[in-house]
């Protein structure tokens, strides 16, 4: 008998088919707490550079 | 302002009006005119967010931030993409999974009415409030720069607003914050563009760069010195990360004026993708602003500027009998900005040929000058206040407006007071949307009970958005006749977001703990909140701790988690 599938994996699939780059909810959130992080360096080599 | 600002403000400003009345027509119950019938796309949820966070002031008040205090502001966002990620995990399938109007809806399942009622009713108070501020705080400025009548630029504002709204609902707030967006970044784009332009050709961008640095305005990271700095200071990496998000957290989770942005979305993928979205671009596009408040800093390192912003309050006092000595201050301010330019060109020189000694010198040299500019100002506000005690001496807002109306070209005057107009009109319209939704769900429907058709109850939506939408226009002109409301006012909202996160965390994470416990724990914990602001008001003899706005949402948060606990344990468990 097939399953029927969860929620979870339909918005799953749903994040698929927006981001086809994106295989999961985990690493879209990954991805947007390294740009902060990448972000923070940034800002601080910036402060660094021209101060 | 001449015709062809008003003819590109006027059609601007009537163009996102129309386009949200037809965009968003045919609403036939609440489910469509309050959650835009679930249909939201990420995009439009994600533009609506951030549209909803910045307000007129926003843009008017950043770059003039940037430009006193430099770029340390973007810090007070880092708590954004942090919270983004914590609410798509949490908060998003619980609210979608019980399908709510209203983030408060949820807590009556979860605890008990009275704690729905008591979240709801500190929006309701704080909110209402605010939302004739969204709209006084851009008219004041409009009012002194440019001499419209305070009243009546409330009135219009208000007005405007209330026509989509009312008649389009959730569907035309979000589909005119997208317009509204588009005219605000293209508008801020082209101000950033033009005043790089207008620097002297001798002085290119990697000057302007390279002076901005020197003179302490690209501190985009700063740390604190000291515990005490942590707490005092409002912007540092430590301020940021843990109190931001404690902030972020209560204004994006709890916050009805933005949870109603995403609630209309069309699936829980669609909502959180809406809000990483915005995660992802607010730290970039607050340092956008920033920026240019760092380069107007830059520009005026090179053209002449006001010693005050605030041109009603310099001619009040110039017409008094402090008007020859503040005329002499002003004389020798204007004095210290010649120097002061012909000192930038030799800094630029410098630069350009290498000479790094020669830098150091100027730089020096540009930092002793600042000094003394800032301490003629000092001399020139403290004559003002002599004149006036109740004189609004806070002119950094009027900065930005200031160049705008000096330096750019026509037409663009009016594409910028329309950025600003827009600005405004996105975050009244999502508050007035936001209000009558709560009014409806939490209270009126909730208190007078279910039995009335769909139509009944969009014709009550629309009503109460028109009420709310006078009560803000009354609001608004209200306080713009009483000098301090508007501090006040944005002082009781932050002392009522900690408690309101401190009921859905424990709501979210601690199962155990019951509806009575968690009600008297946020009584208790905004007793204390409220204590902790008004106390050292009585005088600094008394009681003298001195901390930074940003923490009142940690404290209140913390203290309801800890009294829930508390009630918790001494007995009042939970029904079963």
């Amino acid at each position: 008998m097939k399953e029927e599938p969860t929620s979870s994996q339909e918005e799953q699939e749903e994040l698929k088919q927006i981001f086809p780059f994106v295989k999961s909810w985990r690493q879209l959130y990954i991805l947007v707490l390294t740009e902060l992080a990448v972000l923070i360096v940034l800002f601080y080599i910036f402060s660094k550079i021209y101060s | 302002m001449s015709t062809i600002d008003w003819i590109i403000l006027v059609g601007t400003t009537a163009f996102i009006v129309i386009y949200g009345i037809w965009k968003s027509r045919g609403a036939t119950n609440i489910r469509g005119y309050l959650l835009a019938n679930q249909s939201q796309k990420w995009w439009t949820i994600g533009l609506s967010i951030m549209a909803t966070q910045a307000s007129a002031i926003t843009f008017l008040s950043t770059p003039g931030q940037a430009f006193d205090d430099g770029m340390r502001f973007v810090q007070f966002y880092f708590g954004v993409p942090i919270a983004m990620v914590l609410i798509s995990l949490v908060a998003i399938p619980i609210f979608r999974r019980l399908n709510v109007y209203t983030a408060y809806e949820y807590l009556e399942g979860r605890f008990d009415l009275k704690t729905r009622s008591l979240a709801a009713i500190l929006f309701l108070i704080s909110r209402s409030l605010a939302s004739g501020i969204t709209i006084v705080a851009p008219a004041i400025i409009f009012s002194t720069i440019l001499g419209w009548d305070l009243t009546w630029t409330c009135v219009a504002i208000g007005l405007a607003v209330m026509t989509y709204t009312v008649l389009g609902g959730t569907r035309a707030v979000s589909q005119t914050q997208q317009q509204q967006m588009a005219v605000i970044l293209s508008g801020m784009i082209i101000a950033a563009v033009i005043m790089i332009l207008k620097l002297p050709p001798d002085v290119s961008f990697g000057d302007a760069v390279g002076l901005a640095g020197k003179m302490g305005k690209l501190n985009t990271l700063t740390l604190p010195d000291s515990f005490e700095g942590f707490i005092k200071d409002r912007y540092n990496i430590l301020s940021g990360l843990v109190a931001g998000t404690f902030l972020m957290l209560s204004y994006f989770g709890t916050d009805q004026s933005q949870v109603q942005r995403y609630l209309g979305g069309k699936s829980v993928a669609e909502i959180r993708i809406g809000l990483l979205f915005n995660g992802m671009l607010k730290v970039p596009m607050q340092f956008g602003i920033l920026f240019i408040g760092a380069m107007m800093f830059v520009f005026y390192q090179f053209h002449a500027a006001p010693m005050f912003f605030n041109k009603q309050e310099a001619q009040s006092v110039l017409q008094s009998e402090y008007g020859p000595q503040y005329e002499a201050v002003e004389q020798r301010y204007q004095e210290l900005t010649a120097q002061n330019i012909a000192k930038a060109h030799e800094f630029v020189a410098a630069r350009q040929a290498g000479d790094t000694e020669a830098v150091a010198r100027h730089q020096e040299e540009l930092m002793a000058l600042q000094q003394q500019k800032k301490a003629v100002r000092q001399q020139g506000i403290a004559l003002i206040q002599q004149h006036n005690p109740h004189a609004d001496v806070n002119d950094l807002d009027r900065v930005f407006l200031t160049f705008v109306l000096t330096h750019l070209p026509r037409g663009l005057v009016g594409l910028l007071i329309a950025v600003i107009l827009a600005a405004a009109m996105s975050s009244t319209s999502a508050e007035l949307n936001a209000l009558a939704s709560t009014t409806v769900v939490d209270i009126y429907k909730r208190f007078r009970g279910d039995h009335f058709s769909p139509a009944h109850y969009l014709h009550a939506s629309k009503l109460l958005t028109f009420f709310w939408g006078l009560v803000a226009i009354a609001f608004a002109v209200l306080a713009g006749n009483f000098e301090n409301l508007i501090e006040y006012v944005n002082i009781l909202g932050s002392l009522f977001y900690g408690t309101i996160l401190g009921i859905f965390v424990v709501a979210f994470f601690f199962k155990q703990v019951g509806g009575t416990a968690t009600f008297l724990a946020a009584l208790l914990a905004e007793a204390i909140v409220v204590a902790m602001f008004a106390l050292p008001q009585l005088g600094p003899d008394t009681f003298s701790w001195d901390i930074g706005f940003l923490w009142y949402n940690f404290i209140g948060c913390m203290c309801v988690l800890a009294f829930a606990f508390g009630f918790h344990y001494l007995g009042l468990k939970r029904a079963t």
